[in-house]
């Protein structure tokens, strides 16, 4: 009797360790939260800033794991057979998966994952060199005399398909100079090598404030407080579709409801936080909180856009 | 002058300077194990100085930064296993001075030039930052191409003496470099499905096997050891003595590690390749290069002991990270609050001079420890091969799984350590086929960028003044041999 009273409570208690659903005692040990990109980029910086707020709010240690290689691709083909219990997370720059997608043969899908939460948003800023155009008309009318030659931090990459939008309501006919990375087509702007490049402000942001570049157009339905003086296309009287970038995590397939909750509150604590905020302030992040509901309904939206951008890239 | 002296008072406040010597010793040791570089190894370091004072904590991180690489040339020296990419040169010459017993002055040679190279590179950053920055902005994808043509040429100087074993494993090191994603494209090339190479064949891992690996396979062979004298001969101070009989090559070579590093689109490991195969054509014995000549370990260790400073030139002078290592200490800067850019030199004057103050004085510290603890270590060479091949194996592989977490890493080491085994035993130097996978991809996607930006005009490859430059230079490397004696003339003077 008494052995089958103790196989019986071995049983429940090997039960109660596998059945996570329930989230009441979730997390009982560390999270790791997977960065698809090298230590010490701007996705690794933005999880080890969050990290300790994490921990604080989640009463948890949280651990950062980087899953560099072929752009990501690697670590999200193993996140979509991570185990569903909450304790591996994953943050990236979105759309970045999706696009990956639709490049080649993939075997994870970005709609498949948990959403989560996401902290921030970023838009794509039109830059040229200091000494070339004053504002954006000047820009435009040169464009449509001769095609310029515009950088492009990557083939595809969300500045690519920014650039193609712009070009498709604009009229105009570039040059496209692909990179690695910003980097690369900041500083060949900054030789005068390029007429202009497409990037992310905080690509740019100490040329910008030193007079060596200029902005002169923001790809967003509003301003950037950090860059208030530089116009968005509705101020020009363009009406163009977006690609905004998020920067969040995301739960494995099917995580259940009641773990994303837990976590999702976790974040949204995180990030208002004095410290955080700190350092947000320091890297001119637009903090912005995307909630799990949100986060899913912008991984939805952006699948038609991309698949209509990839038949674009191929011309 | 005052903001100098002002730094040099900061500097040597206990906090800061016990800041510089943890930094400088948690380099060496990041450096001593492969696969943690000094990228991976300052993210690790952030939390523990995020509370620091910004200029304290800037001085741990531009320690650990500066001294990972002398940490790697320990390892490449004793077991020819590179720390980092950036000593991939450093093994030619370093491991044949260990077989002969001479681990000792070569590890006081790598020290050496850790302290000479770190200084010349640490004033010209101090002096004409500024003014590099702006040279290097001028190097548009044109210049770009042709630098590294001239860098390719110096192939030619490399495979002098076996012309067609040096040339087949050139390209097969430029087809190597094609495999993977095609940035101008967007295209997966020669991938066969596997996404771990998506990327291109990565670097390091590449490195390992075909130097450690290789050096395992090899060392099995026989049950003595590493040095096939039974006892050293010589000390660090005789390769200090050696290191200072080169005047010349320094100089090269510290010219070299400081363009390489100052242009931001070129790869820190070409600087070492560069200075050492530069080093080879210019001697006058070229043929005990790779056979543990000394001036190999001068010109490798020298040349990218120079390149770090160049490389902080556009990373704090126009906020443009020059590598890896480089954009991870942007990044460091960014959370401290000091916005590296044009401005900064005049804004946050007192910080940055206090860290180039600490970074030239790290010169010294890492010279200090080099000659302290770094010596004892060649006895690790008098190990016999059973014990000494297992632990290059497992430390080898353990660092090339860990820059990616990744299994399918350590498979490619062992494929390159096979690879090594069958050019070692056919008689094939494997330089050439680095030589071409470290420039390939800069060749080819720097052709392509220009020929875009001209739309299609060849004339953008010779319309700069630089341009012309580099293409004289390349014509004279190539040409050079065949100069003969009135060549010989220009270049080492009247004999």
């Amino acid at each position: 009797m008494s052995r089958a009273l103790g196989i019986f409570f071995i049983v429940a208690a090997a039960g109660l360790l596998t059945t996570p659903a329930s989230g009441a005692d979730f997390p009982s040990k560390p999270v790791k939260i997977i960065v698809t990109a090298g230590a010490g980029g701007g996705e690794d910086t933005e999880a080890r800033a969050i990290a300790p707020y994490l921990e604080k709010h989640l009463g948890t240690q949280v651990i950062i794991e980087n899953q560099p290689g072929a752009g990501g691709k690697i670590a999200f083909e193993k996140f979509q057979k991570a185990e569903p219990d909450g304790y591996s997370l994953i943050t990236y720059t979105f759309p970045k998966s999706v696009i990956i997608e639709y490049q080649g043969k993939t075997n994870y899908r970005t709609a498949d994952y948990t959403p989560v939460f996401a902290w921030s948003r970023s838009s794509q800023l039109l830059v040229v060199h200091g000494d070339t155009w004053k504002t954006f008309g000047e820009f435009l009318k040169a464009a449509k005399e001769k095609p310029l030659s515009g950088g492009l931090s990557g083939r595809g990459s969300t500045t690519h398909l920014m650039g193609l939008i712009a070009l498709d309501e604009l009229g105009i006919k570039v040059n496209w100079v692909p990179y690695e990375g910003s980097a690369g087509s900041v500083t060949a702007l900054a030789g005068k090598h390029l007429d202009f490049t497409i990037c992310l402000a905080t690509s740019a942001v100490s040329l910008i404030q030193a007079g060596k570049l200029r902005p002169l157009l923001l790809f967003s339905d509003k301003r950037d407080p950090h860059l208030p003086d530089v116009p968005v296309p509705k101020d020009l009287g363009f009406d163009m579709t977006y690609i905004p970038t998020l920067r969040g995590v995301e739960a494995p397939p099917n995580t259940p409801a009641a773990i994303v909750k837990i976590l999702e509150n976790a974040f949204s604590k995180a990030v208002q936080e004095p410290g955080f905020i700190e350092v947000a302030k320091k890297r001119k992040m637009v903090l912005q909180s995307v909630s799990s509901k949100e986060f899913g309904k912008a991984v939805a939206d952006i699948y038609p856009k991309i698949a209509k951008l990839q038949e674009m890239l191929k011309n | 002058m005052d903001v100098v002296l002002q730094a040099i008072a900061f500097v040597f406040q206990w906090q800061n300077l016990a800041a510089l010597a943890g930094g400088t010793i948690y380099g060496i040791i990041i450096g001593v194990l492969p696969g943690l570089g000094p990228s991976a190894g300052m993210a690790l370091a952030l939390p523990l100085v995020i509370k620091w004072d910004p200029a304290t904590a800037l001085i741990f991180m531009g320690a650990l930064y500066k001294c990972s690489n002398y940490g790697g040339s320990i390892t490449a020296i004793l077991v020819n296993t590179p720390g980092d990419a950036s000593n991939a040169a450093t093994i030619l010459d370093g491991h044949p001075m260990c077989q002969l017993g001479r681990g000792g002055v070569a590890l006081g040679l790598s020290a050496t030039s850790a302290m000479v190279g770190g200084t010349i590179g640490m004033v010209c950053l101090i002096s004409s930052a500024p003014f590099l920055a702006d040279f290097a902005l001028r190097f548009g994808p044109a210049e770009y191409f042709l630098t590294a043509m001239l860098a390719l040429s110096l192939i030619a100087a490399v495979v002098q003496g076996a012309t067609i074993k040096g040339l087949v494993a050139a390209g097969l090191g430029l087809l190597l470099s094609t495999v993977g994603f095609d940035v101008i494209t967007g295209e997966l090339r020669y991938t066969l499905g596997w996404a771990p190479i998506e990327d291109g064949v990565p670097l390091i891992q590449a490195l390992v096997g075909l130097f450690a690996v290789t050096q395992a396979l090899v060392l099995a062979e026989s049950g003595e050891s590493i040095s096939r004298l039974a006892r050293l001969s010589g000390g660090f101070w005789e390769g200090v003595r050696t290191y200072f009989r080169y005047p010349a090559s320094i100089v090269r070579a510290s010219l070299i590690g400081l363009f390489v590093g100052v242009l931001p689109a070129v790869g820190q490991s070409s600087a070492g390749l560069l200075a050492w195969a530069d080093a080879r054509r210019a001697s006058k014995h070229p043929d005990t290069f790779g056979k543990g000549d000394p001036e190999g370990v001068l010109a490798s260790e020298t040349a990218t002991n120079a390149c770090m400073p160049g490389d902080l030139v556009c990373t704090i002078a126009l906020g443009i990270p020059g590598s890896v290592g480089a954009a991870i200490f942007l990044g460091v800067m960014i959370i401290f609050g000091i916005i590296p850019g044009p401005l900064v030199f005049t804004e946050k004057a007192d910080v940055i001079y206090s860290l180039f103050v600490a970074l030239v004085l790290t010169s010294f510290v890492v010279f200090i420890i080099g000659m302290t603890v770094g010596r004892r270590l060649a006895v690790v060479t008098l190990l016999p091969n059973e014990v000494i091949v297992p632990l290059i194996l497992v430390v080898s592989l353990l660092g090339s799984f860990a820059i990616r977490n990744a299994m399918p890493d350590v498979m490619i080491s062992l494929a390159f350590g096979a690879l090594g085994y069958v050019m070692l035993k056919g008689g094939f130097t494997p330089i050439p086929l680095l030589l071409g996978l470290v420039l390939g991809e800069m060749v080819e996607t720097n052709y392509h960028r220009a020929l875009m930006i001209s739309g299609g005009s060849y004339s953008i490859f010779y319309s700069s003044i630089i341009s012309k430059i580099l293409i004289l230079l390349t014509v004279l490397s190539l040409a050079g041999p065949y100069l003969g004696s009135f060549w010989k003339t220009l270049t080492q003077g009247e004999k």
